[in-house]
C-alpha cells in the first residue's frame, strides 16, 4: 500500500515537474518572441523617429499616464527607448513598442515638472540598429488635478448609434470604466452627461426618443425629469450647469441628418428648431425668456465662470436641409441672475455669423473667466460633422479672437472643455481619418500660449486606436470618479418615473 | 429482441437525428444559416475570447459563435449543427432512464422548433448541451456539496441555463438537494450586484446572450413561411443567384417592399426590369429601394441595390445602420466587408484599413480583407507617383467601375426624390444602364406618367434594347388608353395603388 502511495507521489511529482518545465518553456518562448535585444553600435540618422501617436514636442501634465508610443513602420524587430529628465531621472523601455512602467513614469514626470524629458529612440530592423534624433516632451509647471476624462463612445455612423456608452478614464493610468452603457437601457439613445465645471456632484444627461427624460443627479441622488411642457417645443438636450449648481441651461431642439453623395463630408446635421431655457433643479421650474424662445435657432448654451452670463449661438431659420449652406450662427450672450432666476433684457452679439460668413458655435468659457473657446466653421450648428470646424480663442479681457492654429487640423475639431484650473483643455478631433473622433489634450498659459496637443495615451496606442470602432464624443474632465447607479437608472427609465417641470411665471 | 432495439435503436436514433438535421439545414434551410452567420463576426483573437468570457454565459456564447462562423460554408455549418443536435440527443438519452431512451428526441425537436425564431442564438442550444454534459458527469450523492463550488463557475460558463443542471441534480439526488436552487439564486444576485453594473436584473437572471434582442425571449413561432421566404430572397441576393430569385418569385411571393426590392434587383441584374417588372408584385414607391428602417434586415437588399448602382455612400450608410441595428452589439461580417469596400471606392483608406483589420481576424473574411489591403497599398503607391488624385484604380475592377458610376457632384441625398437621384446618376454616366432602368421604373412606380414619357427616349438611346421593352410598351399603352387596358400588368398595379390610397 505504502509503495502504491509512494509510487503515486512520484507520479504526481513528475507530473508537476513536467507542468512547471512546460510553463517555463512557454514563458521563455514568449520572451523570445517579444523582442528584448539591446542596441549595439547603432547607426545614427539625422531625422526624428516616426512614432504613433505623434508625441514629439508635446507638453504634458505631471502624473499623466505614460505616453507610450509605437514606431510607424510596423516591420521593425525591436524598439529601445530611453527617456531622460532635464532635472534628473531616467527610465527605459524595450520591446515591440515603448511601454513605460506607470510608477517610474510618474516619478520621472513629477521630478521634471517645469522641465523636459528627452527621448532617445533606437530601432532594430533586419538585425541592424538605427538611432534617431532625440526629441523632447515638456512637463508643464501647471498641474492637471482632475482624476480623469469622461466621454461618450458611439459608432461614427449615421442614424443608428449602436452600442452607445458613457465612459470615464483615469488619466493617471489606462483604466477605463463604464458610467452608463446601452446594455443597461437597451434601445435607448442618450446624450453625453454634463458635470458642473468638472465636478461630478452635479450630473445631467438626456435620454432621447420614446420614454426619454432628463437625468439630474445631485450629490448622488438620481431623479429623472420630463422637461417638455406645453410652453416648450421639446425636451431639453445640450446642457450646461450654472456654477452655483442650482440651474441647468438646456437647448430644446429637433436634430436631423442628411447625407452627401460626394466623397468629402458624409453627413450634414441640422436642427429644425432650437431654443434655450434654464431649469431650476431645486424647484423643477423652467425659466424662459422671449429672447431665447424666438423663431431663430438658439443653441449650445454655456454659463460664464461667474454665472452672470449665458453664452449661446443663434442662427436664422432656414429651409433645411435644402438651405443647409445658409445656416450661419452668431455667438451671443444674455445676462442671468441666479438669485432671482431671471434673464437680462438685452442680447449682446459677440460674433456675427452672417456678417462674417462663418458659423460660431459651442462657446466654452474657461472657468477662470479669462478665455472663451468656440468652434468656427463655414456653416451649420453641429461642428463635429463639419470638416472645416476649427477651434478659436477669445480673450475675454480684450475681446480679441484668434484661431488656435496650434491645435487645429484639416479635419473637424470640436467638443472642447476646460480643466478645473483652466490651464488644460480637451477636445475631439477627426484629424487621423476624418471619421473617428479621438480625444486630445493641450495646455494654455496665462498669456494664451497653446501647446501642441497630445492624443489620449493608451497602453499600446496603435493596437488600441486601430481596434477601437467607436468615436470619442464630448470629452470632458472630471474632478473625481463619477458614481452613477446604472441599475437605478434602468429602474427609473423603464418604470417611467419622471418628475414634471413647470414653467416659472 | 427488445435489448437489440434498445441497443441499436439508440444509435439509430442518433444517426437519424444527425441526417435529418443535416439535410434540414443544408438542403432546405441554408438561408437560415446565412442569416445567422451575417449577424456576427467571430474573431480569432485572445482579446475576443476574454471579452466574451467576461460575462456570465459568455463561454457558451463564444462556442456558439465559433460554430456559427462555419455557416459561411453551408455544408460545414449544417454538419456542425447536426453534430450539436446529435450530442444533445445523446446526452439526453444518457440522463433518461434506459427504457425511455426514445424520449431523447424530444429536446432535439423542441430546440429545433425554438431555433425557428430567427433571434434565437446558437448559444442557447450550446448552453443546453453544456448543462446536460455537466449533469452527465456522475457526482456521488455524498459529494453533493461540491455543487456549492461548481454552480458559480458553471453559471459563469453556461449562463442561467445552468438551472437545467440544478433541476436534473434535484431529480437525481432528491428534494434535499433543493438548497442548490437557493444557492444559484444567491449567486445570480451577487453577480448582478457586483459584477454586472451595466446590465438589468432581468437579463442577469435570464441570460445575456441567448437571444438577439435584449429583454425579449424566444417565441414559439417555429419556421414562419413568409419570414423564411424573405430570408431566402436576401440569401440569394447575397450570393448573386439572380436566376433563382426570378424563378422563385414566380412560385412564391411575399407582399412586402423587402421582397420587391430583391426581385427587382434580380431582374435588373438580368436586364429584365424594363420587360417584366410589373409581372411581379410591386409594393409601391418603395419597391426598388426602401427608406431607412431601424432594424437589422430591412435595408440589406436596398444596400445591395445602391452598391450595384454606384450610390456608394448610400450603400455604406445602409450597411452601417444595419450593423448598428444588431441589438446585441455584435458586428456583421457581411456589413463590415461591404463598408470597407465602400470606403475603398471613396478612397477613404484610413477608415477602410480599420474595417479590414477587423475582417483579417476572422476566418472566412480574411482572404478578402487581405486582397483589399493589397489593393489599398497598390493604389496608395500609385497615388504617390501619379499627380492625378482622382486615380480610378483599374477600370476593369469593380471598384474602378463604381468610381466611374458614382455621383460627380456633391449634394444631399433625398429619398423623397429618389427618381431624380436615379436620373442624375444615369446622366452622370450614361453607361450606367441599371440607373436608367431604376430611373424609369421609379417614375412608373410613382405614377409620374409625364416624366416617364419625357425620358422614355433615353431607353431607346442608351438602354441597349433591340426593341422597346414590353413593360414600357405596356405602360405607354396604359397612358394612351388612360388605364383601360385589359390584362395589363401596369394598369393592374396603378389600380391597386389607387385602391390602397383610397383605403387609407
Amino acid at each position: 500500500m505504502k509503495n502504491i502511495i509512494k509510487h503515486r507521489d512520484t507520479e504526481v511529482q513528475s507530473f508537476l515537474s513536467v507542468i512547471i518545465i512546460s510553463l517555463c518553456l512557454c514563458i521563455s518562448v514568449f520572451q523570445l518572441m517579444s523582442c528584448r535585444s539591446v542596441p549595439e553600435h547603432p547607426t545614427m540618422v539625422e531625422k526624428l523617429p516616426e512614432i504613433y501617436p505623434d508625441y514629439i514636442g508635446v507638453t504634458i501634465p505631471a502624473d499623466i499616464a505614460p505616453l507610450n508610443f509605437n514606431f510607424v513602420d510596423e516591420d521593425i524587430d525591436c524598439m529601445d527607448v530611453v527617456a531622460k529628465g532635464s532635472k534628473g531621472g531616467e527610465i527605459h523601455a524595450n520591446g515591440d513598442w515603448a511601454d513605460f512602467n506607470i510608477d517610474d513614469w510618474h516619478e520621472l514626470t513629477r521630478q521634471n515638472q517645469g522641465g523636459k524629458i528627452t527621448f532617445t529612440v533606437c530601432i532594430e530592423k533586419d538585425g541592424k540598429w538605427t538611432q534617431y534624433q532625440d526629441f523632447d516632451i515638456f512637463v508643464s509647471q501647471d498641474r492637471l488635478d482632475e482624476w480623469g476624462l469622461t466621454y461618450r463612445r458611439i459608432k461614427p455612423g449615421y442614424e443608428v448609434g449602436g452600442d452607445i456608452g458613457i465612459y470615464q478614464r483615469d488619466l493617471n493610468t489606462f483604466k477605463e470604466y463604464a458610467i452608463l452603457r446601452e446594455t443597461v437601457v437597451p434601445g435607448r439613445c442618450f446624450n453625453c452627461h454634463t458635470a458642473n465645471r468638472t465636478n461630478p456632484n452635479r450630473i445631467t444627461m438626456q435620454m432621447r426618443g420614446e420614454g426619454g427624460g432628463t437625468l439630474i443627479q445631485k450629490d448622488g441622488r438620481q431623479t429623472w425629469v420630463e422637461t417638455k411642457t406645453d410652453s416648450t417645443k421639446a425636451a431639453g438636450s445640450y446642457s450646461y450647469w450654472h456654477p452655483q449648481g442650482g440651474h441647468v441651461a438646456l437647448a430644446v431642439n429637433s436634430v436631423h441628418q442628411s447625407f452627401f453623395t460626394g466623397t468629402g463630408q458624409r453627413i450634414e446635421v441640422y436642427h429644425r428648431f432650437s431654443n434655450v431655457e434654464v431649469l431650476d433643479t431645486r424647484s423643477n421650474e423652467l425659466i424662459l425668456s422671449p429672447l431665447l424662445q424666438t423663431e431663430d435657432l438658439e443653441i449650445f448654451p454655456a454659463f460664464s465662470h461667474d454665472g452672470q452670463w449665458l453664452y449661446y449661438s443663434t442662427s436664422k431659420p432656414c429651409n433645411v436641409p435644402a438651405e443647409y449652406l445658409k445656416v450661419k450662427c452668431s455667438l451671443c450672450r444674455i445676462g442671468f441672475d441666479a438669485e432671482k432666476g431671471t434673464f437680462g433684457e438685452t442680447v449682446d452679439t459677440l460674433l456675427n455669423g452672417p456678417a462674417t460668413d462663418q458659423s460660431y458655435v459651442l462657446a466654452r468659457p474657461s472657468y477662470d473667466g479669462r478665455w472663451l473657446m468656440y468652434c468656427v466653421s463655414s456653416r451649420g450648428n453641429f461642428p463635429v460633422s463639419q470638416n472645416d470646424a476649427n477651434l478659436w480663442l477669445m480673450d475675454l479681457k480684450t475681446g480679441e479672437s484668434r484661431e488656435m492654429k496650434e491645435v487645429n487640423s484639416n479635419e473637424s475639431e470640436s467638443y472642447h472643455n476646460w480643466s478645473g484650473n483652466s490651464r488644460w483643455f480637451v477636445f475631439a478631433s477627426k484629424r487621423e481619418d476624418g471619421m473617428y473622433t479621438k480625444a486630445y489634450l493641450a495646455s494654455i498659459d496665462e498669456q494664451g500660449h497653446v501647446t501642441k496637443p497630445f492624443l489620449l495615451p493608451q497602453r499600446n496606442p496603435r493596437k488600441y486606436y486601430r481596434e477601437m470602432m467607436d468615436a470619442y464624443n464630448c470629452p470632458d474632465f472630471t474632478k473625481t470618479k463619477v458614481e452613477l447607479d446604472a441599475h437605478e437608472a434602468y429602474r427609473q427609465v423603464f418604470e417611467n418615473r419622471r418628475e414634471k417641470v413647470k414653467v416659472k411665471r | 429482441m427488445t435489448k437489440a432495439i434498445a441497443r441499436y435503436g439508440q444509435w439509430g436514433l442518433s444517426v437519424l437525428v444527425g441526417i435529418v438535421m443535416f439535410l434540414f439545414w443544408y438542403v432546405w434551410y441554408p438561408h437560415a444559416l446565412s442569416y445567422q452567420e451575417q449577424y456576427q463576426l467571430f474573431l480569432w483573437t485572445g482579446d475576443y475570447f476574454l471579452e466574451k468570457i467576461s460575462l456570465p454565459g459568455g463561454f457558451a456564447d463564444w462556442l456558439g459563435e465559433f460554430i456559427v462562423q462555419f455557416y459561411y460554408v453551408e455544408w460545414l455549418g449544417a454538419l456542425l449543427l447536426a453534430m450539436l443536435f446529435v450530442v444533445l440527443q445523446r446526452l439526453t438519452a444518457r440522463l433518461l432512464p434506459k427504457a425511455w431512451w426514445w424520449l431523447s428526441v424530444l429536446p432535439v425537436a423542441v430546440m429545433w422548433w425554438l431555433m425557428g425564431d430567427i433571434n434565437v442564438l446558437l448559444s442557447l442550444p450550446m448552453a443546453f448541451v453544456l448543462a446536460l454534459a455537466l449533469a452527465c458527469i456522475r457526482l456521488a450523492k455524498s459529494l453533493s456539496w461540491i455543487d456549492f463550488l461548481i454552480l458559480p463557475a458553471a453559471y459563469w460558463i453556461i449562463g442561467p441555463v445552468i438551472w437545467l443542471y440544478v433541476i436534473i441534480r434535484v431529480i437525481q439526488i432528491g428534494w434535499k438537494h433543493l438548497w442548490s436552487a437557493g444557492w444559484l439564486v444567491a449567486v445570480q444576485l451577487m453577480v448582478y450586484a457586483w459584477l454586472l453594473p451595466q446590465w438589468p436584473l432581468q437579463q442577469a437572471m435570464t441570460g445575456l446572450s441567448y437571444y438577439r434582442i435584449p429583454l425579449q425571449y424566444p417565441q414559439w413561432s417555429g419556421y414562419d413561411k413568409d419570414m423564411y421566404e424573405l430570408i431566402r430572397m436576401d440569401y440569394l441576393v447575397r450570393n448573386e443567384r439572380w436566376d433563382e430569385i426570378v424563378k422563385r418569385a414566380g412560385e412564391c411571393q411575399v407582399k412586402t417592399p423587402f421582397w420587391s426590392n430583391c426581385v427587382n434587383l434580380a431582374l435588373s441584374q438580368k436586364r429584365l426590369l424594363a420587360d417584366r417588372m410589373f409581372d411581379f408584385y410591386q409594393s409601391g414607391e418603395d419597391a426598388l429601394v426602401m427608406p431607412r428602417t431601424r432594424d437589422l434586415t430591412s435595408m440589406l437588399p436596398s444596400a445591395e441595390v445602391f452598391w450595384r448602382l454606384g450610390m456608394v455612400n448610400s450603400a455604406q450608410r445602409y450597411m452601417f445602420d444595419t450593423q448598428e441595428s444588431i441589438l446585441n452589439g455584435k458586428k456583421s461580417g457581411r456589413c463590415t466587408k461591404r463598408i470597407a469596400e465602400c470606403m475603398i471606392v471613396n478612397e477613404h483608406y484610413q477608415t477602410a484599413r480599420k474595417q479590414i483589420g477587423l475582417l483579417k481576424k476572422s476566418l472566412f473574411y480574411r482572404s478578402r480583407a487581405e486582397e483589399m489591403e493589397k489593393m489599398i497599398e497598390a493604389e496608395t503607391e500609385a497615388d504617390q507617383t501619379t499627380p492625378n488624385p482622382s486615380y480610378s484604380g483599374g477600370e476593369r475592377s469593380v471598384y474602378g467601375r463604381l468610381r466611374k458610376m458614382r455621383y460627380k457632384e456633391d449634394f444631399l441625398y433625398s429619398y423623397d426624390e429618389i427618381d431624380k437621384m436615379f436620373g442624375l446618376l444615369f446622366m452622370n454616366n450614361t453607361d450606367n444602364k441599371m440607373a436608367l432602368d431604376y430611373f424609369l421604373a421609379q417614375m412608373l412606380l410613382k405614377g409620374n406618367m409625364q416624366g416617364f414619357q419625357q425620358y422614355l427616349g433615353l431607353a431607346q438611346q442608351y438602354g441597349g434594347y433591340r426593341q422597346m421593352p414590353l413593360g414600357y410598351q405596356d405602360a405607354m399603352r396604359c397612358i394612351q388608353m388612360q388605364g383601360n387596358v385589359q390584362g395589363s400588368p401596369y394598369a393592374n398595379y396603378v389600380k391597386r395603388m389607387m385602391a390602397e390610397r383610397r383605403g387609407k
